[in-house]
């Protein structure tokens, strides 16, 4: 096996470079490349591509600051620990950061590359989604943006071109009246999310004015319906009871679990429900455990 | 083509000129001899080989080498000679924390992190910091007890 | 230096030099010229090895396979029987079997070999679970009995159950299933092959070193003393390490035999997750008979997956069926044990050693059988507990004083149990459960004189005393213990007890470490060995051996499996408390409360990490640790899918030790390290059965499983 050339770029510009000549491998704070590569013990990991670009101890691409039009921009290495521990980030990606492995694991792993790898497992795209965050993708030639949801495509694919990098995140203000977060994990701490789910609500005046949900390790990606979520916006508190069963039945078309069908489905399902029957029942406004 | 890759490690002034890609347990394990962290599992999900990069908890084994260039390095091999690392290793020893010992001293460095930034931990706190090293003989009890053991015998050390 | 008394609180000896990660296990060492192995393995359940496809070897890197084998030589490795091949010849039996080494000086290398090592196999189909194996799917792998029945026993007391069954009001029959389980010792399977002065010398992870000379020494057709066996620092072995380094070693020496360099192999966590020994899988169908609702009888089958090779799954078999009843005497009991031959990695020790699937199984069946007849189950069982001087299931008698009531005493008031089980209603959310479990000490019946026969050798210079025994430090606490042991006999200072690692060359064969057998039985011989030093302490520098003496009066035939099947037991109880989220069908754990009697504890603060340490595996055992298997190979490969429990996922334990002095072991000491694995499992289940109104007859019980149960009751 020939051996793969590593890159260590001083600054941003320089990794653009490399990109664009090389397509080299991004590689941030290896927690799943420098698994999903690995030989054994005494052994470089094994890459796909012929060179890797270290992108990790970049400076431009650290550090959480909230613009001016409220919304929070997050580069694309900082870790899920400087995520969790940040006062201007949204809870909902606050919770998902903080149950992501253990504390060793949340100081190498990086927001950037937490979406990049695509797993449905992965921790962070989740609640990126549902907050209809997105990621920047820069090149030497300029710059994309395009919502978290569009650049996951499937399991493992994304929509980067081979000459970018995700250099920021970035999640627009929300004021949701009721929001919900659970991770179910194989054990309590240090685990792999078996189930995620977060929701949230705006309700104003008795009317349900935003509604929305996003289920993880669910299927091939991360699950939203803005179509599902749709039937319940709008309508005033009293009328959730009645439009309840068919918004269920719609997120479960939604989902599509490979493994544990049946207790995926049914959690998600009594999740919601639990999460629909608080806002009924006129839980006041901020967090439903 | 390969950088030199300079870092502190137990501070000391280190030149690595191989493979970037290695893993950093590799390389402390292979070349400087340092075999007090442990490969569990090689995967980030241990904590055998915890280590502090740039005075944050990391487990070595998913980590190249050339991602702590610029970086401060302690492995157990400098942290046992401080008198906090010391503290520790005292403390687990009086209260009983050590049986089989291959995940200990990843989780004297996670003992070290959390005293660090929690010098007064509670039980919970205890158990949260050490999450992600994973011991199979003690059950954990006995480490959560010479934490707290060491945080008190230690207060003078951590308490500033 | 102070004299050590056995109480004294002490500090282990080999804590510091591990925590500053001084400590070597085989993974830190480097020999000069050191070469490396890796294991070529099958990836075919069953089949014929139809060819081998190699790729060109470069100078210096070789391909070990049976053919290097000298004539004289045997193919086998000597466990119980000698079935176990070192490598694969021509058919394999298992994914994963050993079929040959590629070795050589760089690791990168050899992976790139080993990758581009194909093998061609006619595959035939395996027989992978408990059920393949009694219906013999693929065909019989005994043709000669045209059976999979590797081994089979039985022990019976009191009437026919057939006739005791057809006075019944009623027979309640069930299913309980318990899975597989790895014992992740957080070092893995580890082993270096040297030479030495024309001798073949191994550093080995082992708890075992004679097991691996003996094992080992047919293949080259050599004497046992041509091979030197030196433990190294051992990072958890929990029965992993007992029979299993004679694997990794045999084919080591095969390699070894024609290199003439050190080879070092280290399993990578994935080839130890997937590659290694496991707990038996178990299937026990239990029938009991009811009269005036009360016990008459119990009836059992008990199935073991064995596995392709027996290992020491007979005697694993044996201890199952033995500890068929539990801590209860019934009048009348019939208990038959087979174990299943099939095309999956062999099983083998694993802290329990059969204990823990019987004593899980008829501790739940019981529990099931108490809320049929609306009784509460500690209750209905209390009635039966055994007392000194019972008959036992294998005719033979409890010698000891029970006290499991007065632990029982201890453990429900500290949980407060009677005041929950009245307060939490079956299927509330919240639940408290308890179980009851003991562990016959040392090997079964008159092993340790007929098979065993240990030594223990203490050798005086000036005033250092060496104590020079084949037991083995793995984790337990037993370099700390029986230097306590020999210290305090002595009337010295533990300081000037030395106890080293031990070397096959160097220290007489004390037996295996294992069988919770090292304080009961080694930690007597070295009482014994010293109490003749003390005496003869004025003739100076002196050497003084023991070897093993069976007391008279408790008999036992081996072919029968007749008699006193232990000399004494080790007794539990251990209670659960959980809260289930209705939502997701997680279970938190709020409460653990054990009470062990283990005669005395030599170090009351290594036998408070063994109980918890024994109590955490068990509860993972019950709660998390899920080992599938798919077409003959294990799905998980990691300790990321295999998930055992963090500090996250139980509490702080309660626990308690009930002293109960035992005449024949050192200062009144009995086994423990298994016993405190036996029971937890089946408390925790007990109490989330309670917390959701549900019933559960297999193990491990994650949320999905939890979501599939519950379906029954709504």
């Amino acid at each position: 096996m020939a051996e793969v050339k590593c890159f260590i770029p001083q600054t941003l510009e320089e990794a653009l470079e490399i990109r664009k000549e090389y397509h080299s491998i991004p590689l941030a704070g290896g927690s799943d490349l420098m698994v999903a590569g690995s030989r054994g013990a005494g052994i470089t990991p094994a890459f796909k591509g012929d060179s890797v670009v270290l992108i990790g101890n970049l400076k431009e691409l650290k550090g959480i600051k909230e613009n001016a039009d409220g919304s929070v921009e997050i580069g694309a290495c900082t870790t899920s620990a400087e995520i969790a521990a940040s006062p201007i980030v949204h809870p909902l990606l606050k919770d998902a950061a903080s149950r992501m492995g253990a504390i060793a694991l949340r100081n190498s792993a990086t927001i950037g590359g937490n979406i990049g790898n695509a797993s449905p497992k992965g921790d962070m795209p989740q609640p990126l989604i549902l907050l209809d965050a997105e990621v920047v993708l820069q090149s030497k030639d300029g710059e994309r943006r395009m919502l978290v949801d569009e650049y996951i495509i499937a399991t493992k694919k994304t929509a980067i071109h081979d000459d970018e990098l995700i250099t920021k995140v970035i999640i627009p203000k929300h004021d949701f009246t009721h929001i919900f977060f659970r991770k179910i994990g194989m054990r309590r701490a240090n685990a792999i999310s078996k189930l995620t789910l977060s929701s949230a609500a705006i309700i104003k005046d008795g009317v349900v004015v935003d509604f929305r949900a996003s289920s993880g390790a669910a299927g091939p990606k991360v699950a939203r319906s803005r179509k599902a979520e749709e039937m319940l916006i709008g309508k005033k508190v009293e009328e959730l009871e009645s439009v309840k069963e068919s918004f269920l039945d719609a997120w479960n078309d939604v989902i599509a679990p490979h493994a544990m069908p049946e207790y995926r489905r049914n959690t998600t399902r009594r999740m919601l429900s639990y999460f629909i029957d608080a806002l009924i029942a006129g839980h006041g406004a901020g967090r439903v455990e | 083509m390969y950088t030199e890759i300079r870092f502190m490690l137990n501070g000391e002034q280190k030149v690595y000129t191989g493979d970037p890609l290695r893993r950093l347990l590799d390389v402390l394990r292979d070349d400087y001899g340092m075999t007090g962290s442990k490969e569990g599992c090689g995967e980030g999900e241990c904590g055998a080989c915890s280590i502090i990069k740039d005075g944050k908890l990391v487990t070595s084994c998913i980590i190249p080498v050339g991602g702590v260039n610029g970086c401060e390095i302690w492995t157990i091999e400098g942290i046992r000679e401080t008198e906090k690392g010391k503290c520790i290793i005292d403390a687990y020893a009086e209260g009983g924390a050590v049986q089989c010992g291959f995940c200990i001293p990843g989780m004297v460095m996670a003992t070290y992190c959390l005293l660090e930034q929690n010098p007064n931990p509670t039980e919970e706190e205890i158990r949260v910091g050490i999450s992600g090293n994973i011991c199979r003989c003690t059950g954990y009890d006995l480490i959560v007890e010479c934490i707290a053991l060491a945080a008190r015998k230690g207060a003078a050390l951590w308490q500033k | 230096m102070p004299v050590t008394k056995i109480d004294d609180k002490i500090i282990r000896v080999d804590a510091v030099q591990k925590a500053r990660g001084e400590a070597k296990y085989v993974c830190d060492m480097t020999l000069p010229d050191m070469q490396y192995a890796y294991m070529v393995r099958s990836t075919c359940p069953r089949g014929k090895i139809k060819a081998i496809h190699l790729p060109e070897f470069p100078e210096g890197y070789y391909f070990i396979s049976a053919k290097d084998i000298p004539a004289k030589g045997k193919n086998e490795l000597w466990m119980i029987m000698k079935d176990w091949r070192c490598f694969a010849d021509e058919y394999v039996l298992y994914v994963g079997e050993t079929i040959g080494l590629v070795v050589g000086p760089d690791r990168t290398v050899l992976k790139d070999l080993k990758a581009q090592i194909t093998v061609d196999y006619e595959e035939q189909t395996p027989a992978c679970s408990i059920d393949d194996g009694i219906n013999c799917v693929g065909g019989p792998m005994f043709p000669e009995k045209n059976s999979n029945v590797m081994c089979e026993l039985f022990c019976e007391k009191g009437r026919p159950m057939d006739e005791v069954f057809a006075e019944a009001d009623e027979v309640f029959e069930e299913t309980i299933e318990t899975p597989y389980q790895e014992h992740v010792h957080l070092e893995t399977n580890s082993a270096i092959a040297d030479m030495e002065d024309g001798k073949f010398v191994f550093y080995a992870s082992a708890q075992c070193p004679f097991y691996i000379r003996k094992s080992i020494a047919g293949l080259l057709d050599i004497p046992y003393d041509d091979i030197i066996v030196r433990q190294c620092t051992t990072g958890g072995a929990f029965g992993g390490k007992e029979h299993f380094p004679d694997v990794i070693c045999g084919a080591l020496l095969v390699a070894e035999n024609k290199i003439h360099k050190p080879i070092k192999m280290v399993f990578d966590r994935e080839e130890d997750t997937q590659f290694s020994v496991k707990r038996h899988p178990s299937k026990c169908i239990y029938k009991t008979a009811i009269k005036d609702g009360k016990i008459t009888g119990v009836w059992g089958h008990i199935y073991y997956n064995c596995g392709a090779y027996l290992s020491s799954s007979y005697v694993v078999l044996q201890r199952g069926v033995f500890h068929g009843n539990g801590v209860y005497t019934f009048d009348n009991t019939y208990l038959k044990g087979e174990g299943i031959g099939t095309n999956m990695f062999p099983s083998c020790a694993f802290r329990g050693f059969g204990a823990p699937q019987t004593l899980f199984a008829i501790e739940t069946h019981l529990d099931h059988l108490a809320h049929h007849l609306g009784v509460d189950p500690l209750a209905f069982k209390m009635q039966y507990l055994a007392k000194k001087g019972d008959e036992t299931t294998t005719n033979g008698h409890i010698i000891e004083d029970v006290k499991l009531p007065e632990m029982l005493e201890v453990i429900t008031r500290e949980s407060d149990y009677w005041r929950k089980v009245k307060e939490y209603t079956p299927g509330c959310g919240k639940g408290i459960g308890i179980a009851l479990y003991n562990h016959g000490g040392a090997f079964t019946g008159n092993g340790e004189q007929a098979i065993i026969k240990g030594h223990a050798r203490l050798v005086r210079t000036g005033d250092k005393v060496s104590i020079q025994v084949g037991s083995t430090e793995m984790g337990q606490g037993f370099k700390t213990s029986l230097r306590k042991i020999c210290a305090a006999t002595l009337g010295i200072s533990i300081d000037n007890i030395e106890y080293l690692d031990p070397d096959t060359s160097k220290v007489v064969d004390s037996g295996p470490t294992a069988a919770s057998r090292s304080t009961m039985v080694v930690g007597r011989l070295v009482e014994r060995a010293a109490l003749e030093m003390k005496e003869r302490w004025d003739e100076g520098d002196i050497t003084t051996e023991v070897e093993y003496e069976h007391p008279d009066g408790y008999p036992w035939d081996q072919a029968t499996f007749r008699g006193d099947a232990y000399l004494g037991y080790g007794w539990g109880v251990a209670c659960v408390e959980v809260e289930a989220d209705k939502l997701t069908n997680e279970i938190k754990t709020v409460g653990v409360w054990s009470s062990h009697e283990i005669g005395k504890a030599i170090d009351e603060l290594i036998v408070h990490g063994q109980i918890n340490g024994g109590i955490m595996q068990s509860l993972g055992y019950g709660s998390m640790e899920k080992l599938e298997v798919k077409n003959g190979r294990f799905k998980q490969k990691s300790m990321s899918d295999y998930v055992i429990p963090t500090s996250m996922d139980f509490p702080k334990q309660f626990y308690h030790i009930q002293e109960n002095p035992y005449p024949w072991g050192p200062y009144g000491a009995k086994g423990m390290g298994e016993l405190v694995f036996n029971g937890a499992s089946a408390a925790y289940v007990d109490a989330v059965e309670r917390a959701l109104g549900t019933q559960f007859n297999s193990i491990p019980i994650p949320p999905e499983d939890i979501e599939e149960a519950l379906k029954n009751v709504h």
